[in-house]
Order: C-alpha cells, then structure tokens, then sequence
C-alpha cells in the first residue's frame, strides 16, 4: 500500500501544531504502522526537542534535499524504539533552502516505503506553508478555541481549498471545559460552526501535555492523560476507524470531588 | 433583485490549476487564438503590472487574439481600478484587447465579461420593479431588451456556493449571494445588494459604486461594521449579551435581518419582506 502525507498546519504560531504532529506520529506507530515526520520549520526547528531527539540529529532537511546526506542517515528513529522517523529542519538555513517542488519529490520517495509521512509546517502563509502544503495530500488545521487562531485557521482553509487540499480536516487543540461553561472560551461547537470544515478531533487542555514535551517524551505514552488519549483517538481516526468524536466536558460526580480534595491527580475532564 | 445564472458568467469547478504554482507572476497560456495571462495570485500587484508590460512589449507582434485575450488571476479578484489598469497596460504594449477576467471563488472558477467602458446604467431593474413589472423572468426579459449586451451583466448575481473565508475579497458590479457564512476578516463589496444565506461577519458594503438604495440581507447580520453606499455604520444590535462579547464576537441579530440606509444612516431590522414597513415608520423600497 502506498503511503500518504498529511500536512499538519494552522496559520497561527503556538496552537499546538509540533506538539500534535509529534503525538499523532507516535501514535500511529504505535498503532503499527511505519511513521516519518518532517520538520519543516527550517530556522526555528522544535519538533525534535518535544521528541526528546535533539543530540541525535546529524543530518536535516536541507542536507537530504542539497543531496549531501542520504535520507536514510538524516532520519532517526525514535526512542522508544518504535517505527516512527524524525527528519529534522535545519537551525542554521531558512525556508528558502528549500523549493516546494523538492519536498514533494522527496515525500513521494517515502511514501513508497512508509504508511504515514506526517509534515509539521511552520507558522505564517509564507514560504515555509507553500513548501510545506506541495508536498501533502491531505492537511490536518490545529486550531485553540480563541478567536485570533480560529480566524487564521479560517484563512488557511480558504489557501488549502484554493490549492488541491480540498478537504482539510480541524482538530481543536486546548479545549478547557471550566472556561467553556463559564462562558470564556469558545465551545467546540463555535469553532466547528465557524470553520465549517470536519472535525478530527478535540484535545483538552491538559498539564501532562507541557510536562511532557519538555521531557521530549511525547504525551501518548502516557496512559493518564486526557490528551495522550485524545491524540490515541485521533490516530485512530486518520487510519480510518470509526471513532465517534466526544465532547470535552467538566467531569461531574461525589467521586471526583473526592479525588480532587484528596489531592489525587486523575484525569482532568472525562471525555472518553 | 435578480437572481439568475447568466449564460455571461460561467460557473464550473475549478481544477485547481489556477495558477497559484507558478514562479512567475505572469505566465501565458493559449489554445490558436485564445490566449490567457495567468496571474500569481501571491504576486505584489506592482509586480504583476511591471512583468505584464514587460512580457507584451518585449513580444509586441507575436501575439495576437481576435477575440480578445483573458486574464486568470486565480483567487485574486481585482478591483475596478486594478481593472482599469491592466486594460491599459495592455493598449499601451500590445494591440491585444482584454476580453475576460477569469477568478476562482469558493471551489469555482468565474468567468466574466470585461467592465464596460461607458458609465453604466444606473439600476435601471430598480425602476422596472418599482412600477410592478413583474418579477424573476419577466423582468430578466425587458432588461434585456433594455439594456442589452455585456451592460446587463451589472445587475446580475454573482452566486458563491461555499463560505467566504477570511483573507478572500471580492468586489462584483452586480448583486451578490452567498450560500453560507461570510467569516471574519474576508471582504465583499457589491455594486448591487449582498444577500447572504449565512452568518455575515465579515465586511459588507452594498452599493459600492455609490448606490444608498441597496441592502444587505442576512440570515444574522453580526458583522462588527457594514457599509452601504457612501453610508457606513458600527451595527448596535439590542440585546447584545455579555456573554457573546467575552468570547469575543460582535453584535448578533440573531435573525434573519435587513440593513438599510435612510437619511444618510444605516438601519438594522429584522427581514420581514422585500417591501415591508421596517423601523422608525420607514418603508424599505431600495
């Protein structure tokens, strides 16, 4: 079967993007499948610290594309030893290093050896969006339910229509149930309604998730987040499952009102 | 209103191929004698201007289209002016007539004739309708043998059948009806009426040529300001809730309304009809 790259995306920058491309590269690793992510923010490379990767790298991007390197020698497996590739960005270039018609050709490659190949693009509509977007047949839009990202979101749907990624699918990254309630975030429903484009997923708010990308060991391995588990299911999701989305909400009960006064970290909001 | 596909403005899927890839801000495509100026769509539009004069003086003789040649600008749609200029760059460098401007809205690519070179007519279907004339059809009809030729086409619909996004624009000299939302931070401007069979929260202005008689409609008018003609208006909705301005959206109607102006004022009512008596006793008529 041939592979397929999805282009994960957003317009605006700190939505989550790295975070999610890392989470949903090991997630369908660990659903068996043999995964390549790209780092395609050349100059501002991240994606290989939240994978805890950073003293591996040798080779990036722009030496696989100026053929210094082979792309076996800059791709490093990740370190839970699963199927999931990293190839970095270069720190030292810029987005002009690279021509979208190279990073097409180079995905092609992989795509005949690998199921995914997942291309985390740099924030902006600029150079770096349009090399990152040739390459993919199908884009993931990360967006947090505020105003400011859900309008750039918008704007990077109408550039994906315009171009042949027709049907980019959101995922809603962030989401805090409390501030939903109360009336201070936007609800799914509000970003969904907006947006007008399919959901793939909803992802909580979750401390885990910050603690985890700074031990650059991404949040699905950990079995008590909220968000690990969001990301399990949306990988799940991309491999074609029917997963029924759920909405993120406070979690209600005696129970939980125990377990908070008692101190116990579980799980902040019950979605599953 | 007129609302009709015109046999003037051809409405197919867009492929896709609209330009966007090319390096170049001007590329040339041609079939015989139909030839198109494809335009980057990203390309500054100085750029575009300078490497179209380029092009033309640079291969002045080797072109040459009876028909008049057309100029695909991709997602982009160009304003009057722009327009304007384009045609002249043309008759300054070649001998080559611009016949068409091609755009992509939406998932479509619209086809439409060149602006006429003459004033227009002034709504002259206002006119018609006001005097009860008939509607729909009929009155297609005696514009039609009023007015005629590519002049008719001012008062036709354009018809966007998908949201308009943020950052997309577009100035039409006819009315212009949209099937779903109009989303923050994307434009419209019509030289007729905007009708949108959605949520308006972008900007709106009806009547851009100058016209105080044309209306927005939509099914929630929540857009943070709108302009009709030479009128503009910050929209002050009643019972705008503390809760929707915490998450940062404007006012709402939260119904199908009407904005109009009057006295130099712009107006929001709940629709209720095209000729119904709205707000302060004033009868909309356009």
């Amino acid at each position: 079967m041939m592979g397929k790259t999805i282009v994960i995306t957003s317009g605006k920058g700190g939505v989550g993007k790295t975070t999610t491309t890392a989470n949903i590269g090991a997630a369908l690793a660990m659903r068996d499948h043999r995964v390549v992510v790209i780092d395609t923010d050349i100059g501002l490379r991240n994606l290989d610290v939240i994978m805890g990767l950073e003293n591996r790298i040798v080779y990036d991007l722009v030496n696989v594309i100026e053929g210094k390197c082979r792309i076996r020698q800059a791709m490093i497996q990740d370190k839970h030893g699963l199927e999931l590739y990293l190839i970095p960005a270069a720190q030292t270039r810029d987005k002009d290093s690279i021509e979208p018609a190279q990073l097409r050709e180079l995905c092609a490659g992989l795509e005949q050896e690998y199921d995914y190949i997942l291309i985390d693009c740099p924030a902006g509509i600029e150079r770096g969006f349009r090399n990152a977007t040739a390459a993919a047949q199908e884009a993931i839009i990360v967006t947090t339910p505020e105003v400011a990202s859900v309008r750039d979101a918008d704007r990077v749907v109408g550039l994906l229509e315009a171009s042949d990624l027709h049907r980019p699918r959101l995922i809603i990254n962030r989401i805090s149930a409390d501030m939903v309630r109360r009336g201070d975030m936007m609800s799914q429903r509000d970003v969904e309604s907006l947006l007008a484009i399919e959901v793939l997923g909803l992802v909580p708010a979750d401390e885990r998730t910050i603690s985890a990308a700074n031990r650059g060991v991404p949040v699905v391995h950990d079995a008590r987040s909220s968000a690990g588990a969001a990301f399990l299911r949306i990988a799940a999701r991309i491999d074609g499952e029917e997963v029924p989305i759920q909405e993120i909400s406070p979690r209600p009960g005696v129970f939980n009102k125990l377990r908070d006064m008692m101190g116990m970290k579980g799980r902040a909001y019950s979605h599953a | 209103m007129v609302v009709s596909e015109s046999p003037s403005i051809a409405v197919g899927r867009s492929s896709g191929a609209s330009g966007a890839s090319s390096r170049r801000p001007v590329n040339i495509a041609g079939r015989g004698s139909d030839i198109t100026f494809i335009v980057d769509e990203n390309a500054p539009m100085e750029d575009v201007i300078r490497e179209l004069a380029r092009q033309l003086s640079g291969r002045q003789g080797a072109l040459f289209s009876e028909g008049g040649v057309g100029i695909n600008t991709g997602r982009r749609s160009l304003t009057a002016e722009e327009k304007y200029v384009i045609r002249r760059v043309f008759e300054e460098n070649s001998g080559l007539k611009v016949s068409r401007f091609i755009s992509t809205i939406g998932d479509y690519v619209v086809e439409s004739d060149e602006y006429p070179d003459d004033p227009p007519l002034r709504y002259p279907w206002r006119f018609l309708q006001r005097r009860g004339t008939g509607r729909g059809l009929a009155l297609d009809r005696n514009l039609n043998d009023l007015i005629g030729g590519s002049r008719r086409n001012r008062t036709q619909a354009m018809l966007i059948r998908s949201t308009f996004r943020s950052g997309e624009s577009l100035h039409h000299y006819g009315d212009v009806v949209v099937l779903g939302d109009v989303n923050p931070g994307s434009e419209i401007k019509a030289d007729g009426d905007i009708v949108v069979m959605g949520k308006l929260k972008g900007l709106a202005h009806a009547g851009a040529s100058g016209d105080n008689g044309a209306a927005i409609i939509a099914l929630d008018i929540a857009s943070p300001r709108i302009r009709i003609g030479n009128c503009e208006s910050a929209i002050q909705a009643a019972g705008k809730s503390q809760k929707r301005r915490k998450r940062g959206r404007g006012a709402e109607t939260g119904q199908p309304s009407i904005a109009y102006t009057r006295k130099g004022a712009v107006y929001v009512s709940p629709f209720a009809g095209r000729f119904a008596r709205y707000t302060k006793g004033v009868l909309y008529d356009g």
